[in-house]
């Protein structure tokens, strides 16, 4: 059984591979692949890798050891979800995962109507030749269809620290934010050759653009809130080289949607939206499978597998090469320059661009400092996260200020001072709630200052830009999916300003009976009993938080002990309240005495959340509104 | 001079003084946030680091834990050769054992103590940090491949 399955499922790749060579040859205008169509390739391109995955799901969850990935990553003794989302808790099921999207984005791309024959055709081919370079690197250098000789009884495991619901839809939702990016890239190349990066091309890209970012932000966040209650540091985000790796194609994307959105509107930055698309993708790919191939985690994971870390960067550095030569070979075709105003919408978002390339600049220097020293000297270091912290304040603040103040603007020259009265109260609003907190709260660092400041202004200003009535007091459509991601990225920054500044963070030694304080709660340690679970045995505390002598809630912070592989993991306990999230974690006992437990209190986490939240449904909506309301004039 | 050579200049000196402003910030604080990784030999070697934030690794010595309360404590990191001995106040991660890998941030002290704020481990008891592997290959006391 298991030996005919090897074979179907080898068959499907090579059957992929064919379909999507056959399928680049379309990139050249040639006559020999005329047929079979588009459509008909595209089809079997999505069948074979759509089967190929369904068969590895199905592996995975009949427990077939025969298969060595089965048996790497999977216990039969495992919960079904975790058997399920073991599929892609590995490398090559998880470069299975990548291709499937990779080949879904490519089918909806040719199921699109209106857009010419050559453009279609020649996105398609470019897509597909990434199609195959990836399969072929999943055929040949981690294919996970490989039987190995032995009977196993039972796989080695799942690490449990990945056996979270959440981590779960984690690498999926990411992965079609970064696949994504690479039909984007395929439209800029197509843009390039067909020399066509118009106003018409900008609103075939947009909706593309616009969903795989929202998916980005959504993959991200989710990791960043798994981080947070599951690692047990009470942080959310750690500056972590595989954090970056992510970060970096997110900041990229959002100063390459609001070119696109430009674009579609004033046909201008041709070029840099080109430029944007390429750094994106390659950014996206450096995302994915540095991580996986544990490059960004350690440079000597790096050496003990030299073939596939090779293949990706082989591959990157194609990428680049091709498009920048075809960029720097056609690139002044495809410019037209028309003029804007200097104090206008358009330089405010030119200007923006800048500081995110910025930031994006501030993170890959980090990032790869460390890569480069260890590889070229020899030596080991670290990075500080107070580098990523004050390097990037001061540029936010700009960046608010800027967020705040360009879509006030017309697309011509308009007065600064115009606008500023027109805005008054809107100022005086957000500088009085400024200064009333930061006295209240006894803040005085003026960066945090400005920007709570900024960020109320671009909140209450995106709010009210949200709810215009017209002359006759008829609510009239407005551009709902930029102010609600503004005013979201204005939630998220206050947030991250406030949760710094006011987190706090006490550590007890604690027995049975104790009260322990932490500002204005007691809690009391109740109890502590070993519970058994069906994959793991768990060690649960019991704390009853008391506030003025009333029970507000109870705390169950839990060791969990897995067997298979052997692994302890924390899990805090979080009580999240509008204001700020209450969370506990203990630690494995040095006796049986006492237990050691962390208490953090996290101010505006859920407000945190909150704003990402509204940023990513601000993307769906721009995705899904055909033409934005971007200019009103 | 046209508007627009005029729009085109300004624009252009405006982006020259910001990417000029940012490079010397981003610089700057790369420099001061650089945190080095040494081994015990290593740091021994060169005791004017003393003072400075900076990472340790290597293994816990045998039979050197000792803990005052339930959240400080003692213990030595061994490369083989060296040993220096490390206090830390907090709550060492789960997998934190005697004979196994560890790094830890802190500052090295003039008394030759080192005093640890983090302890750094991976929830994956077969996990040696690279920089251990690196360390304990150095002081010749690896075992693995």
């Amino acid at each position: 059984m298991s030996l005919y399955i090897f074979y179907i499922s080898n068959f499907l790749l090579l059957l992929c591979l064919t379909a999507s060579l056959m399928q680049s040859s379309k990139i050249i205008n040639n006559k020999i692949f005329t047929r079979p169509g588009v459509m008909v390739l595209a089809s079997v391109q999505l069948i074979s890798i759509l089967l190929s995955f369904l068969i590895l799901i199905y592996l995975f969850l009949i427990s077939d050891f025969n298969f060595d990935l089965v048996y790497f990553n999977s216990h039969s003794e495992k919960p079904l979800i975790y058997k399920f989302s073991g599929v892609w808790g590995n490398h090559e099921g998880s470069m299975l995962l990548w291709i499937l999207i990779l080949v879904l984005f490519n089918f909806l791309f040719a199921l699109s109507k209106r857009i010419s024959e050559r453009l279609k055709d020649i996105t398609v081919a470019v897509q597909s030749i990434m199609i195959f370079g990836f399969v072929a690197f999943l055929f040949f250098l981690s294919n996970p269809f490989v039987l190995n000789q032995n009977n196993f009884f039972d796989g080695i495991g799942l690490n449990p620290i990945l056996q979270d619901p959440l981590l779960a839809i984690h690498p999926p939702v990411l992965y079609v934010g970064y696949v994504g990016f690479s039909l984007v890239f395929s439209l800029a190349i197509a843009g390039l050759i067909t020399k066509e990066v118009d106003q018409q091309w900008a609103s075939i890209v947009k909706p593309w653009v616009f969903s795989a970012w929202a998916f980005l932000t959504a993959g991200i966040a989710l990791g960043s809130f798994w981080a947070y209650y599951e690692l047990g540091w009470g942080g959310y985000w750690f500056w972590d080289p595989v954090e970056n790796a992510s970060l970096m194609p997110w900041i990229a994307a959002t100063a390459l949607i609001h070119c696109v959105l430009m674009l579609q509107k004033r046909n201008v930055m041709q070029s840099w939206t080109i430029i944007l698309a390429i750094l994106t993708f390659s950014l996206s790919l450096v995302g994915t499978f540095l991580v996986r191939s544990g490059i960004l985690n350690s440079v000597h994971t790096f050496a003990s597998d030299p073939g596939r870390g090779l293949f990706i960067l082989l591959f990157i550095f194609l990428i680049l090469a091709f498009s920048f030569s075809l960029f720097a070979y056609n690139s002044e075709k495809i410019n037209k320059t028309s003029s804007m105003g200097l104090i206008s919408r358009g330089t405010g978002i030119q200007v923006n661009n800048w500081l995110l390339i910025t930031i994006l600049t501030i993170v890959f220097l980090g990032t790869m400092y460390p890569l480069a020293t260890d590889l070229l000297l020899n030596k080991s270091l670290t990075v500080g996260p107070k580098y990523y912290s004050t390097t990037i304040a001061p540029i936010i603040i700009l960046f608010l200020f800027f967020m705040f103040i360009s879509p006030r603007l017309g697309w011509n020259d308009t007065k600064l001072y115009k606008i500023i009265i027109q805005l008054r109260y809107l100022i005086i609003t957000s500088l009085t709630i400024t200064l009333i907190v930061s006295l209240y709260f006894e803040l005085f660092n003026l960066t945090e200052i400005l920007i709570i400041f900024f960020s109320l202004l671009l909140i209450i200003s995106s709010m009210t830009a949200s709810i215009n009535f017209n002359k006759q007091n008829i609510l009239v459509r407005t551009n709902l999916g930029q102010n609600l991601a503004h005013a979201g990225f204005g939630i998220l920054m206050m947030a991250v300003v406030s949760n710094a500044v006011y987190s706090e963070e006490r550590i007890y030694d604690a027995k049975v009976g104790d009260n322990l304080q932490l500002q204005k709660y007691i809690f009391s340690f109740d109890k502590i009993e070993q519970v058994e679970e069906s994959n793991y045995n768990s060690l649960k505390a019991y704390f009853q938080m008391k506030k003025d002598g009333k029970l507000i809630d109870t705390f169950t912070p839990e060791i969990r002990f897995y067997s298979n592989p052997p692994t302890i993991t924390s899990e805090a306990s979080i009580l999240h309240k509008f204001f700020s999230d209450i969370y506990l974690v203990m630690n494995v006992p040095q006796d049986q005495q006492s237990i050691s437990v962390r208490m953090h209190i996290k101010p505006f986490m859920t407000i945190l959340w909150l704003g990402t939240l509204m940023i990513i449904i601000g993307g769906i909506v721009s995705a899904s509104i055909r033409i934005g309301r971007f200019d009103e004039k | 001079m046209t508007s627009l050579v005029k729009s085109r200049l300004i624009k252009f000196l405006l982006s020259l003084i910001i990417v000029l402003i940012a490079v010397l910030i981003i610089i700057f604080n790369l420099r001061d946030n650089i945190i080095y990784f040494y081994g015990p030999t290593e740091l021994l070697k060169n005791s004017d680091k003393q003072g400075q934030i900076m990472r340790l690794g290597g293994l816990v010595s045998v039979d050197s834990v000792q803990n005052e309360t339930d959240s400080i404590f003692y213990f030595s990191i061994t490369d083989g050769d060296n040993e220096i001995e490390v206090k830390y106040e907090g709550i060492l991660p789960n997998l934190f054992a005697e004979d196994k890998g560890v790094v830890v941030e802190g500052v090295y002290m003039n008394d030759g103590r080192f005093i640890a704020n983090k302890v750094l481990a991976k929830h994956d008891e077969n996990y040696m940090p690279p920089e251990v592997i690196e360390t304990l290959k150095k002081s010749g006391k690896w075992q693995g491949e």
